[in-house]
């Protein structure tokens, strides 16, 4: 049969069909859940009121982001991605971002240092860490170093993240610092966590399955996110927050405007309510999240919940781009000695 | 009179849905795929130029990766065995049965496959975790000190998968056996042979179609199912298809996953040849 011509035709009548339609609007890939509902309030809808554009959310996490990126290389889809700091490195080495214009993002300049790419490929808009997350109901002397988790009294009453995402890497670090290693010579760390092994009741893959096992009574400990302890003990879960005396480790979610973008100058504008005060201010109260600019004052209540001022000081932030490099032979370690 | 045959395009006409969908759904992303699966990744850097093997050599070579393969396989022949021995007799049951209630009968085999996946694999978490449904009865038995682990492991998986692929077993059975006039299992009788053994030569053989595309699909599915994996086995037991998400979508290795991807697809298609080729032998005996 003659089909060739057909299966030719059909080729080119789908690809014509794949083309996306476009109109005038800020594709925005940013995380899920109550991260972009507060992100609708805090940024979102002063950017609208300001330019008259209009904002689509896509929801991914930062690998889902990256992949998105890689897929559409030179012509992307969307205008601005929202990536964690260890994945945005890889995204900027394979060349996938464009550089910010000052011009546009006027607040880059108050931003901590820390917070900004050094060839201005991403800004950090938002300071959390890996903290220890307890029930206050159960736990009578809250935990202050990460070393009161090989206590016995949390033995079968712990849960930690797996190793490829934030909490868990950081967990590793923390263990592995903690037990005269570092984020180079990673071996003490997973020494220490074959130790707690026994005791673990599972490892988490999404940071709200924390919620369910402390309400459920499962866990009554875990290494979890700054932000997401305050989000759950405002909505009445019995959860409280233990920064860690050795310092809690930090993570730095970051935006970025992919190289292509038909939209550049609206991407960046964008980005600038993300990085300003009042941007800021809102986000810290509703999502407590760590501002990233100077000028922004916090109500003390809210200050003592997230890294702020001097505290950031404290927090340790491991080498990104290292990490990016090593998590591959990390997780492939953790697979093997801690989980099989 | 040759205009009034059909043109030898009009076979081509039939064909083009499945056509397109295979071009569009299966093929492209093949394409896409196998280019990938030779480029050396590099982390923290991405995907390099040139060609490599390495991600199949690994696959071959490292104890690592053929343990899960090796489970993943075993997996979906336990599964399938199990579909089989439960759904046989169901669905001889209903395809021979003359009872009003059929339909309804039927219809609560279908009715798992109208609840989403997600939910179905929430309950059987609810059911099997260690202060589930079942650890919970038997402790209050006495039967047992310590919650028995049915999660995280071959069981959990077994039993979710066994329960959630076991209806795409029963009616691809049903359709075979109800195919079989059942003149022929009477014939059988009145020459002499036994219930049982009218049921093993007769029946039993004429379904070897529908047992073996019904065990093909189950198969299939349970191989290459995700989301019941990642949900039941966790991170603590991985198979092929959560260990190919975790290298594309956690490890952004996009070339090691493809690999993988194609050693999952080279799986299938060798169980389906072996099948197929065990069939042909039996159903020649």
């Amino acid at each position: 049969m003659r089909c060739t011509g057909f299966i030719a035709g059909f080729a080119a009548a789908a690809s014509v069909l794949a083309a996306p339609a476009r109109s005038q609007e800020l594709v925005v890939a940013i995380f899920g859940g109550s991260f972009a509902d507060n992100a609708k309030i805090c940024h979102v809808a002063p950017f609208e009121k300001a330019t008259g554009a209009k904002v689509v959310f896509v929801f991914g996490s930062s690998p889902e982001n990256i992949g998105r990126l890689r897929a559409t290389k030179g012509r992307p889809e969307i205008d601005v991605a929202y990536m964690d700091r260890q994945i945005v490195i890889q995204a900027k080495a394979e060349g996938l971002l464009d550089e910010l214009s000052t011009a546009n993002v006027k607040n880059i300049k108050d931003l901590y240092p820390i917070a900004i790419d050094e060839d201005r490929r991403w800004v950090a808009f938002m300071f959390s860490g890996t903290a220890i997350a307890y029930n206050p109901q159960k736990v009578k002397t809250p935990p202050t170093s990460w070393a009161d988790l090989w206590a016995p009294e949390y033995k079968g009453k712990i849960a930690i993240s797996d190793v490829s995402y934030s909490a868990g890497m950081h967990f590793l670090i923390a263990a592995s610092r903690l037990n005269g290693g570092s984020v180079e010579n990673i071996d003490p760390g997973f020494e220490a966590i074959k130790r707690l092994r026994p005791g673990i009741v599972t490892f988490y893959t999404q940071a709200d399955q924390v919620v369910t096992l402390i309400e459920r009574g499962d866990i009554i400990v875990a290494p979890w996110y700054v932000d997401r302890v305050g989000a759950a003990a405002a909505k009445g879960i019995p959860v409280a927050l233990a920064f860690p005396k050795e310092g809690t480790i930090g993570i730095t979610p970051t935006a970025s405007v992919p190289l292509g973008s038909k939209r550049k100058e609206l991407a960046e504008k964008y980005i600038d309510v993300l990085l300003s005060p009042e941007g800021q201010k809102c986000y810290a109260e509703r999502q407590y999240a760590g501002p990233t600019n100077k000028l922004v004052e916090l109500p003390e209540a809210i200050a003592k919940m997230v890294p702020y001022k001097e505290n950031i000081d404290t927090i340790f932030f491991p080498d990104a781009g290292y990490i990016a490099k090593t998590l591959p032979t990390w997780a492939d370690r953790w697979a093997r000695e801690i989980v099989r | 009179m040759r205009g009034a045959q059909p043109s030898r395009w009009a076979g081509c006409g039939l064909l083009s849905p499945v056509l397109l969908l295979l071009v569009v759904a299966f093929f492209a992303p093949l394409a896409f795929m196998a280019p990938v699966s030779v480029r050396p990744y590099r982390p923290g850097v991405g995907i390099g130029e040139g060609f490599t093997g390495e991600h199949y050599a690994r696959l071959v070579s490292d104890a690592f990766y053929l343990e899960i393969i090796g489970r993943t396989v075993l997996l979906g022949l336990s599964v399938t065995f199990l579909t089989l021995v439960i759904g046989y007799p169901v669905a001889y049951f209903l395809a021979r049965t003359q009872s009003r209630w059929r339909h309804w009968l039927t219809l609560l085999v279908v009715f798992p496959l109208l609840l989403n996946l997600v939910v179905r694999t929430f309950g059987w978490m609810a059911i099997l975790a260690n202060r589930g449904l079942v650890n919970d009865l038997l402790m209050a038995l006495g039967w047992i000190e310590q919650p028995v682990k049915l999660m995280f492991n071959f069981t959990g998986l077994l039993i979710g998968l066994t329960h959630i692929f076991l209806p795409y077993m029963v009616l691809t059975l049903m359709g075979a056996i109800q195919n079989i006039p059942r003149d022929l299992e009477h014939a059988a009788r009145v020459l002499g042979s036994g219930r049982l053994a009218a049921f093993r030569d007769v029946t039993v053989p004429l379904s070897v179609p529908g047992i073996v595309s019904g065990s093909i699909l189950v198969f299939v599915l349970t191989i290459t199912a995700l989301v019941t994996p990642r949900l039941l086995g966790g991170p603590t037991y991985q198979v092929m298809s959560t260990m190919i998400y975790d290298q594309f979508l956690r490890l952004l290795n996009w070339p090691a996953g493809s690999a993988m991807a194609f050693m999952l697809t080279l799986v299938v298609v060798a169980t389906i040849g072996l099948l197929n080729r065990a069939a042909r032998r039996w159903g020649v005996r």
